[in-house]
This record gives structure tokens, C-alpha cells and sequence, in this order.
């Protein structure tokens, strides 16, 4: 159980719920064994399916009911006209309203949208819809997100135009609306790494220099989070830049965000009279980066472990590990 | 950590007891489709608490057996419901905890095996059954499962384990296929599967360094741990993340201390049993990860679990180890 509250019963509380358990036991299980013997029966009749609607409404859990439901589909298939497709995509909802997180409902769903007859992009876009409604409401849902990069996925295979676009400015909608979305900062890795090897970017130089840019104002914007840090660990790391740009061009794209983390630590000294502690590691990972390019003048790693050795205890270990492995 | 904050043991074992008396709990038949995985945890923590006599070995036993799904050849978690490979695997730790995993048989091992084998697809991932889902989860529920069984191939394993690299994402972390965003449980799923096949030196010394910093990076400071950025802490990352901190030698990069104060905190003082956070409601899911963490960190004499199966060391190095001779 996640995130439940913990509840004193009293003895009064106990006896009441065991007297509306009990009614709620018997017809539960009537209806169990009923639906588990049509199915054990191979019955694939539409009253079946209803007995499953039923089953599946007091428990959307039970995965082998939603398992028999499927064969009743599939049986039926020849038979189903679409309003009946459109009508399991409500039922569907419904469940998964009050269960948003429960792995078999994302699954029929998905189901039903591949099985949905004629291979048509309007369905999938009005899921497209559905995702944005569900992302609205729990912007980190991690199902959601997964699920967004299916729907997506299918649009572009239907189509066969690709989305990057438009998913990498939801992205930017998503970080502008909450710098703290991981997801986000995540789908934006996979976007951007897409868009450069598909030669989606025409001026690939400028748009590093605007990521950059970005970043910095993120990190300007809230420097404790990790998010936006794990993301620029990626971006000054990762091929696409190191690559794209010339050497001297890259270097002094790394000295201007060393310049502007050492700027943002000693603000929070001057405000908090402490070290921001992403600054540090982030300026580890830069000393790194110049040291390997021969640019780096003066290195001050050492210090910095020392320094996070104090201001982050919990990963004291992982800091004497860098100090002793220390080039 | 305060003084009074102890492991609840006799509690954690009443409670676990307690579990399949709730019968008349409208909430124990909803939860059917846990019931083998249930057992599994219920019976691991029991282990790790010294006292899996707990409980009575012959009706579990006859319990798991009476799950076997005969129309498709593997595990179901409960009577007349469906097989899954995630039930397979709690039924197959069960049965190799009580060291009976004789009674299957020759022909219903040879079916069990051919489900596992049968569920992996091209690109060496794994459904969990015939409707396609496809998650690490279910290439480390099948590479375990099969190294219990001591049926592992190179067949299986090479293009399972190319299947788990692709999921290794930016960050140093795991997602549940590729692209998809880092999870701590899919850090546990994915290492775990590599070290089962022990490969885990495809990963570079630059990639295991990246993956110990964002999996100590899940320590917030109120010493639990989260299985994403920016996400509250929770009792069962003290098994996603810490064993997976383990299988990689990096058990130590994260307070434990104040880990375990956590894990302590979310003890249920009156009945027994671990939640996910302070006053929420227990159950066994948390408990078995609370105690199976606090056993990673060597607390209070609990008994050795193994981080890559989660089970009693005791069991595990009784099975063979892959590649085999």
C-alpha cells in the first residue's frame, strides 16, 4: 500500500466493517466463480463480457479476468461494430481514474488501441489528447509517460511524419511549468539525441549554444534540484556537443557554465553562508572535462570533495572514494 | 538515532503471521492476484527474521502447488487464475526456500521452463504472458526464475542481456524498456539480471561509477530513499536501491544510519509490520523490503539475504552458477 494513512480501528469500527465485509465478501466471490466458470467453459458471449465489466468494476485488478475479457473480444471481433471499441476506451477510463497506476489497466488500454479497427491516426490522437489531460494532473506519472511515448510512437508509424518537434517544445512546456520535471528533462534527452541523428536540427551549433542557455537560466531559476543537474551532466558529456562543436568553441562553452556554477555557489555562500552542493559536484564533473582536454588551469577537485565531504554526509563515502581515486 | 527506535521483531513476525487470517477482510480477496507474491515476501522477511518455521511448510507448499496453471504451464498467483511470469518467479523462490523444488516433477518443470523460455521475444526481452507487456522486470523475473532452476542458456541469456543494456539511460540509471525514464527498481531489475548471468563486466568502469552516483543520489534528508528525482521517499527503495548499491560493491555510498532510523520510523508500533513512510498503513510488500535493507546493512544479527535474488544467502549458494561447467 502506498501512501494510505494508517487507521486506528476501534472495536466498534472493527465490528462494523466485518458485518459490510461480509455482504460484500459473499457477492463478490458468487460473481468470481460465476465469471470464472464461463470462462472456464470457453463461454465468448457479450453477456459474459458484461459479467467481466461487472467482475472488473469491484476489482480492476484482477488480471485474469481482464485476460478472459480479451478472448471475448477477439471472438467477438467479427461481430463488434466500432461504437463498440469507442465504448471499452470509457470503460477503460474509468477504471483508470481511480487507478492510475495499476500496470493491467494501462495494458488493456493499450490493447484495445492496437486492436481498434482500421489503422487510423485519429484514434491515437485523441489518446494524444488523453495523455496530455492525464499528465496535467500528475505531471511525473511515470506510466504516463511510457504511455505517451507509444501513443506518440504510433501516430508517427501511421503517419509517417515524425512528432520531435512538437514533443520536444512539450518538454520545454512541461520544464517552464515545473524546472523539478524529471520526466521531462528525460523525454528531452531522448528527443534531442533523435533529432540530431535524424538531421533534424539545421543549425545544430546554434541550437547547442540556445540549449546552453537554457540550462543556465534553469540552474539560474533552482539551483537545489537535481534535475536540471543530471541534464547538464548529460549535455556538456555527451557526443552531440563534443562533436558538433570545435574544439575551442566547446571549451569555451564549458569555461562560460564553469563561470556561471561558481557565480550561483557564491551566491548561496554570500545568501546561506553554505555551498550549493550541485555546484560542487557539477564542477568536479567540469575540472574532469578540462583536464582531459588540457585546459585546465588550476584544479581545485580535491578541495571540492573536501568541501562535499562536509556539506552532503550522506554520500560522505562516495566522495572519499573520488579522493582516492583522484588523478 | 534515538535510543528507542529498535527492530520490532516478535511485532514483524506476528504480523506477517497474522496475514492469512483476514478472511473475513473484504480487502484479502481483492488482493488474490498477490497472493503467491505475498507468500514469497511474507516467507523471504520471515527468513531474514529467523523464524521461517513460522509458517507451516507442508500447507504452503500444497498452496503453491494448487496455483499451478495447467493450461499454460506455469505459475498463476492463485487458484483458477492465470499464469504470469511474475508469479512463476515467487513460486519457484518459494519452493527453492524450502529446498522442494523436487516436487514439481520432471514434466512440470520441463513445461515451466518451456513458459519462460516461450515468453522471450525477438529483441531478448520478455512478455509476461501472451498479451505483450514487456518490462525488465520480466527479463530479471525470467533469468531468475531459470537460475533457480539451473536451466539458464546462452540462448536466453546473450540477447536478454543486450536487451538490458539498451535500457541503461544517460543518468546511470535503468528504465523498464528502452528510452523509458530511470526507475531505482528497474536499477535492481536490470543489475540483478546481469549479475544472475554474470555479465555485469559489459559494463564499463565509467557506466558503474555513473550508476552508483544516481542511485546514492536517492538518499533524501530523512535518510529514506526515492526511486526517482524529486519523488518522496519509500520503505521499498531500501531494497531497489541498496541491493542494487551491493551488486556493483557500492553498498556503502549511502548513509546507513540514517537509512535505517528511516526504515525504523515506519514500523507499526502496535501490530507490527513496515509501511512505505511514517503512519501509513503496513503491509507485507514494505515490511519484507524494510528488514531484507536493514539485513544489506548488516543490522542487529538479521539474517544474510542475497541481493541479487533476494532470498537467504543460505539458499542461494546452493544454486548452480551460470556460465555452468
Amino acid at each position: 500500500m502506498h501512501g494510505i494513512k494508517r487507521k486506528d480501528w476501534t472495536k466498534e469500527l472493527l465490528r462494523q466493517k466485518r458485518v459490510q465485509d461480509e455482504k460484500k465478501i459473499y457477492e463478490y466471490k458468487s460473481l468470481t466463480g460465476d465469471v470464472l466458470s464461463l470462462r472456464d467453459e470457453y463461454i465468448y458471449s457479450t453477456e459474459a463480457l458484461k459479467k467481466t465489466s461487472l467482475l472488473l468494476e469491484k476489482n480492476p485488478e484482477f488480471n485474469a479476468i481482464w485476460n478472459y475479457r480479451r478472448d471475448i473480444i477477439t471472438n467477438l471481433a467479427s461481430e463488434l461494430e466500432t461504437s463498440f471499441w469507442d465504448k471499452e476506451l470509457i470503460f477503460v477510463m474509468v477504471q483508470l481514474k481511480s487507478y492510475p497506476k495499476v500496470y493491467w489497466i494501462w495494458n488493456h488500454r493499450l490493447w484495445v488501441l492496437e486492436h481498434y479497427p482500421g489503422d487510423s491516426p485519429k484514434v491515437w490522437q485523441t489518446e494524444l489528447a488523453v495523455v496530455n489531460k492525464l499528465l496535467e494532473q500528475d505531471a511525473r506519472n511515470y506510466h504516463g509517460w511510457h504511455y505517451r511515448r507509444i501513443v506518440v510512437g504510433n501516430i508517427e508509424r501511421i503517419t509517417n511524419k515524425s512528432l520531435d518537434k512538437q514533443e520536444l517544445e512539450y518538454t520545454t512546456t512541461k520544464i517552464n511549468n515545473n524546472i523539478s520535471n524529471y520526466s521531462a528533462w528525460h523525454q528531452r534527452v531522448q528527443i534531442i539525441s533523435r533529432m540530431f541523428l535524424k538531421g533534424e536540427i539545421k543549425e545544430q551549433k546554434e541550437y547547442i549554444q540556445a540549449e546552453i542557455s537554457y540550462i543556465i537560466n534553469a540552474i539560474f531559476t533552482d539551483a537545489e534540484d537535481q534535475s536540471v543537474w543530471f541534464y547538464i551532466k548529460w549535455f556538456i558529456k555527451n557526443d552531440i556537443v563534443c562533436k558538433t562543436l570545435d574544439k575551442e568553441e566547446y571549451l569555451q562553452m564549458i569555461e562560460n557554465l564553469r563561470e556561471n556554477v561558481l557565480l550561483i555557489n557564491n551566491d548561496e555562500i554570500e545568501f546561506s553562508g553554505k555551498q550549493n552542493i550541485w555546484c560542487l559536484k557539477i564542477l568536479l564533473v567540469i575540472e574532469d572535462i578540462l583536464e582531459e582536454n588540457k585546459a585546465l588551469k588550476e584544479k581545485n577537485s580535491k578541495e571540492y570533495l573536501h568541501q562535499l565531504i562536509n556539506a552532503d554526509p550522506l554520500r560522505k563515502n562516495r566522495y572519499l572514494h573520488l579522493l582516492e581515486h583522484l588523478k | 538515532m534515538s535510543e528507542s527506535l529498535t527492530l520490532l521483531r516478535e511485532k514483524h513476525i506476528r504480523y506477517i503471521e497474522s496475514l492469512d487470517t483476514k478472511t473475513h477482510n473484504f480487502e484479502y480477496w481483492l488482493t488474490e492476484h498477490l497472493r503467491l507474491n505475498g507468500i514469497y515476501w511474507g516467507l523471504t522477511a520471515l527468513c531474514v527474521l529467523d523464524s521461517p518455521e513460522t509458517f507451516a511448510k507442508d500447507e504452503v507448499i500444497a498452496f503453491v502447488l494448487s496455483c499451478w496453471d495447467d493450461k499454460y504451464g506455469a505459475f498463476a498467483p492463485f487458484p483458477r487464475h492465470d499464469a504470469h511470469l511474475l508469479t512463476t518467479l515467487s513460486a519457484v523462490q518459494i519452493l527453492a526456500t524450502y529446498d522442494a523444488l523436487d516436487i514439481l516433477g520432471e514434466a512440470r518443470k520441463a513445461r515451466l521452463v518451456s513458459f519462460i523460455r516461450g515468453n522471450q521475444l525477438e529483441d531478448g526481452s520478455f512478455q509476461g504472458d501472451r498479451f505483450g507487456e514487456v518490462d525488465t522486470r520480466f527479463v530479471y523475473t525470467a533469468l531468475s526464475a531459470l537460475s533457480i532452476l539451473g536451466e539458464l542458456t546462452p540462448e536466453v541469456v546473450d540477447p536478454a542481456v543486450e536487451f538490458v543494456l539498451k535500457c541503461y539511460n544517460f543518468d546511470g540509471g535503468f528504465g523498464l524498456c528502452p528510452n523509458a525514464e530511470s526507475h531505482a527498481a528497474q536499477a535492481f531489475t536490470c543489475l540483478g539480471a546481469l549479475a544472475i548471468s554474470n555479465k555485469l563486466d559489459v559494463l564499463s568502469h565509467e557506466q558503474l561509477e555513473e550508476i552508483g552516483w544516481w542511485l546514492c543520489e536517492r538518499q533524501l534528508p530523512e535518510g529514506g530513499l526515492n526511486g526517482r528525482p524529486s519523488k518522496l521517499p519509500d520503505v521499498c527503495y531500501s531494497w531497489w536501491v541498496l541491493s542494487s548499491l551491493a551488486i556493483i560493491g557500492k553498498l556503502d555510498w549511502i548513509n546507513y544510519e540514517k537509512l535505517t532510523e528511516f526504515i525504523l520510523k515506519c514500523q507499526d508500533e502496535k501490530k507490527g509490520g513496515i509501511s512505505d513512510r511514517p503512519e501509513n498503513e503496513v503491509d507485507v510488500f514494505h515490511t519484507v523490503f524494510g528488514v531484507a535493507g536493514l539485513s544489506l546493512m548488516g543490522y542487529d544479527n538479521l539474517v544474510s539475504i542475497d541481493p541479487i535474488y533476494c532470498m537467504p544467502s543460505t539458499v542461494t549458494t546452493k544454486f548452480k552458477k551460470y556460465p555452468y561447467k
